[in-house]
Order: C-alpha cells, then sequence, then structure tokens
C-alpha cells in the first residue's frame, strides 16, 4: 500500500469539493462568470465604493480576508494601476486594521500575513530562504514528486479519473504537512481543521517538541533554528506559538490554493486539446501556460487593504479606517497592461500579473505552488497517454466567488 | 545590449520575481538577497521587465554608459 492509499477519497471530495458547504463561505456556490461584469466596473471606474462580491452582483455574505469588516467603509479597486499603487504603499494600505501580537495563537491572524513594516521584514526573511526559485527542487524531490506518482498510481489502470479532486487537491496539503514532518494520515485531518487552528497545534505540538531535540532536513526543523533579530539588534529562536501561528499560515495560505490553480490550468488545456498537444511534445511551453493561468484566472482574484489615513487612490477619496478590496482578477485583464486580456494565449510575453499580490505581502509560497502545478501536470503528460475530457462526463465549470476553481475534471485516457 | 541594474539590499525581499523574468542575470545570495550574476544574462528588455516586476522596489535600471 502507498502511503497517499491511506486518503481517504470521500472525504478528500467533502473538503474539496468547492461545493460543498465546507467550502461555501468564501463563495462557493457562485458560479457566474465575474469577468464581464469585473470588465463593466473597470471600465466605469478604477475604484468603486461597495465589497467585490456586492459590486459583481453576488447576493451572498461571502468572506475573505478583509471581510466582512461590517463597521468600516468599503471600496473595492479594479485596474492595473490602481492596484500597484495599494500594493506599492503598504504604509497607508496595510495588511492589517491593528498590530500583530506574537505571543499568542489565534490563527493566521496573528501570522506575518498581518504584519507591517519592519516587523513582517524580519519575521519574512527568516523563511524567505526555505521559499526561493532555488528551493523548489528541495521541495519537489522532498515532497512533490513522491506524492504526484502515488497519486497517478491509484488510477493509471483504470482508463479514467476525476483530475481536480482525486489529483490536483490532495498535492499541496501533501506538500506542505511533508514539509511539516506530519505523517500522510494526518494530512487531511489538518487541513479539516483549518477552521480550528488549536486543533492543528495540538497536531504540530509533538512535532515542534521533537524537532527541537533533532532537526532533520524540513521545515519545523528550519524555524525551530531560524534566529529572529529584534529591533534593538538581540536574537532570540522562534517560540512555539510563533511556529506555530506560521505553520498555519502556511497550511492556511498553501493548501487550497495551490489544488484549485492546478485544476484551473489543467483544464485551460484540456480545454485547448491542440495546445495541450504541443505542450506534451515541447515541455518549455508548459511554463508560460502556467504563467498565462495565473493571470488568466488567478484562484484568488481578490485581497483586501486597511486604509491608514485618508488618502485619493486614482480620484476616489478614501477614508481612513475604510477597506480596500484589491480585485486583481480585473486588474490580471487590464488591456492598459495586456492585449487582448480575456484571451488564455500562452505565447503572449511574460511580465508580472497580481496572481501572486504585490507588494512586500507578495505570495511567499509561489514558486513551491509553480513547482507543484509543473510537477503535477507534467508527470500526467508523462504518464497518461492522449490524456482528453471525458466527452461523456459533465464538462468541468470554473465557479467561486473569492476562492475560485473547477467542479470536476474528468478525463479519459490510453 | 546588456542592461545595467542595481539591487538594494535593504528593500531586497527575496521574492523571487526577479529570477522568475530574468534568470540568466539575477541570483539569491544565502540570505535571498537578490544580486546581480550575469549582467549580460538577459536581453535588456527581460531586464526592465524583471525590474518592473520586483514587488519592493528594489531593481533599478542604471543609466548607460559610453564604452562601458
Amino acid at each position: 500500500m502507498t502511503e497517499t492509499q491511506v486518503l481517504d477519497r470521500e472525504r478528500i471530495r467533502t473538503l474539496f469539493d468547492l461545493r460543498s458547504s465546507y467550502n461555501a463561505r468564501a463563495g462557493g456556490d457562485f458560479t457566474a462568470d465575474p469577468y464581464p461584469a469585473w470588465r463593466r466596473l473597470r471600465e466605469s471606474g478604477p475604484v468603486h465604493e461597495g465589497t467585490v462580491h456586492e459590486l459583481t452582483g453576488y447576493p451572498g455574505t461571502a468572506l475573505f480576508q478583509g471581510l466582512p469588516e461590517p463597521d468600516r467603509p468599503h471600496y473595492s479597486a479594479f485596474s492595473h494601476a490602481a492596484l500597484d499603487q495599494a500594493y506599492r504603499n503598504p504604509e497607508v494600505f496595510a495588511s492589517s486594521p491593528e498590530a500583530v501580537d506574537t505571543t499568542t495563537v489565534s490563527g493566521v491572524t496573528n501570522s506575518m500575513l498581518s504584519m507591517g513594516g519592519d516587523q513582517h521584514r524580519r519575521y519574512r526573511a527568516l523563511v524567505q530562504p526555505s521559499f526561493v526559485p532555488a528551493k523548489a527542487r528541495w521541495w519537489i524531490t522532498n515532497w512533490i514528486e513522491e506524492t504526484v506518482h502515488s497519486l497517478i498510481d491509484g488510477f493509471a489502470g483504470e482508463g479514467r479519473a476525476e483530475l481536480n479532486v482525486d489529483f490536483c487537491a490532495a498535492i499541496p496539503v501533501l506538500t506542505i504537512t511533508g514539509g511539516f514532518g506530519i505523517p500522510v494520515g494526518q494530512a487531511l485531518d489538518m487541513r479539516e481543521a483549518l477552521n480550528r487552528p488549536m486543533e492543528i497545534v495540538e497536531m504540530l505540538r509533538p512535532v515542534v517538541a521533537a524537532r527541537r531535540e533533532a532537526p532533520q532536513d524540513d521545515l519545523i526543523s528550519v524555524l525551530v533554528e531560524a534566529e529572529l533579530k529584534d529591533e534593538d539588534g538581540t536574537t532570540h529562536r522562534l517560540s512555539d506559538a510563533e511556529i506555530y501561528s506560521f505553520a498555519l499560515l502556511l497550511l492556511f495560505a498553501g493548501s487550497g490554493t495551490t489544488w484549485k490553480q492546478m485544476g484551473i490550468t489543467l483544464t485551460a488545456l484540456l480545454q485547448r486539446p491542440e495546445l495541450l498537444a504541443q505542450i506534451k511534445d515541447d515541455r518549455s511551453k508548459l511554463r508560460p501556460a502556467i504563467e498565462e493561468a495565473l493571470r488568466w484566472m488567478p484562484t484568488d482574484p481578490m485581497f483586501s487593504r486597511f486604509v491608514t489615513r485618508d488618502v485619493e487612490l486614482e480620484g476616489t477619496r478614501l477614508p481612513e479606517g475604510s477597506v480596500l478590496h484589491l480585485c486583481l482578477g480585473a486588474a490580471n485583464r487590464d488591456p492598459a497592461r495586456w492585449d487582448r486580456p480575456d484571451e488564455y494565449d500562452i505565447t503572449r510575453p511574460m511580465r508580472a500579473s497580481f496572481a501572486f499580490g504585490g507588494g512586500p505581502h507578495i505570495c511567499l509560497g509561489m514558486h513551491v505552488a509553480r513547482a507543484e502545478i509543473s510537477t503535477g501536470i507534467g508527470a500526467l503528460l508523462d504518464r497518461l497517454p492522449n490524456l482528453r475530457l471525458d466527452p461523456d462526463a459533465e464538462p468541468p465549470r470554473y465557479i467561486g466567488m473569492y476562492e475560485r476553481g473547477v467542479t470536476e475534471i474528468p478525463v479519459v485516457f490510453g | 545590449m546588456a542592461a545595467r541594474v542595481a539591487v538594494d539590499r535593504a528593500l531586497c525581499l527575496g521574492s523571487g520575481m526577479c529570477l522568475v523574468y530574468a534568470p540568466g542575470t539575477f541570483e539569491h545570495d544565502d540570505q535571498a538577497k537578490a544580486v546581480v550574476r550575469e549582467p549580460a544574462g538577459d536581453p535588456a528588455d527581460v531586464v526592465e521587465t524583471a525590474v518592473e516586476a520586483c514587488p519592493t522596489g528594489a531593481l533599478s535600471l542604471l543609466p548607460e554608459q559610453d564604452g562601458a
């Protein structure tokens, strides 16, 4: 029995089907195409009053970073220029309304996701060396490749598979929990407990204690050995609370995003069989295909910033204390930056989009995410001949408001 | 012609965006700070894309010098 066979398929479905109640709170039940609405909004002004989901016409109460915050005024930005200004000015557009207390563990809100300025810089510097492009190989050989191939082993003989949940979903969570040194059998427990962070802390506690005794070649060991330089220049090791907060952030930020982005990329390619055939024959085209999918259909199309003083952004006055929602899905299709922005075109010149955000909080895990997606899709192309969408099954649909992804990816091969 | 580019180490966060767009030019040191490994490692327009992509504005193009 391979390690990933201990993963319960039905449980993976519950946790990872975007339409499940588990995922509804971020707008998983939104099934329309938001891009026409975002285009109209961007064309009628770079910044609007209201939240992105209200302005898009979503009737529910979707939750995400920066929401619901019912006592604050809300604004949303849709142009590339507006987002660029906000991302590059973190003093005015802060990622948290208040300072971060690192002595307690309450979830991701007291991780570096919410820190600002120098505090954020010092914490991020501890872990950045484990997430640079040169470290992608470390992640691939230690965790990603084994997961990818044992998942494919599970369906390679069947001639058909559902790739979104049976393949894409499990790869990131097993990569991260593998990096933590958590056994595969506990990986789904950890994912399921995302909304109950203290349970995750209890699962991490013995690992952190063990790595303090005897470090290994994994991420928790990096954290227990890291030395943080304080403002006064003294150094100290990270406390258990700081390590737990960081681990929660990684799990929270990395386990849901990458699987959906991998599913989006796979779907875009499977719906374009000629392009998929080109990529199968010339793997140098896989990278631009992944980058273009990130621009064209980022899984998280919105992040928020808290306005720290009265400011004008692209002609709109934003009061101190308001929340500015950055609709990067709209900005990534701004015709001021990209020709024919609604087209998925892997031959367009590569340039930075906001798929991984921007500014000092730009996604820490972006190179690991890219490694997971390219390793995963590359292995499918290597091992499943004549891979194509199942013509007899319901085709994949892109759904979701703040966590976008596909319904299912039914494929046949051989 | 190769572009000349400077790295502000205080601003550099080590995001790796420059290595994504101009991998022939940039690398990271062991503190995950960007350094210019090969000034002529990529065409000038590619380096400009990397400079623009830096999320913290740590990269800047230097003016061309005659005979440089």
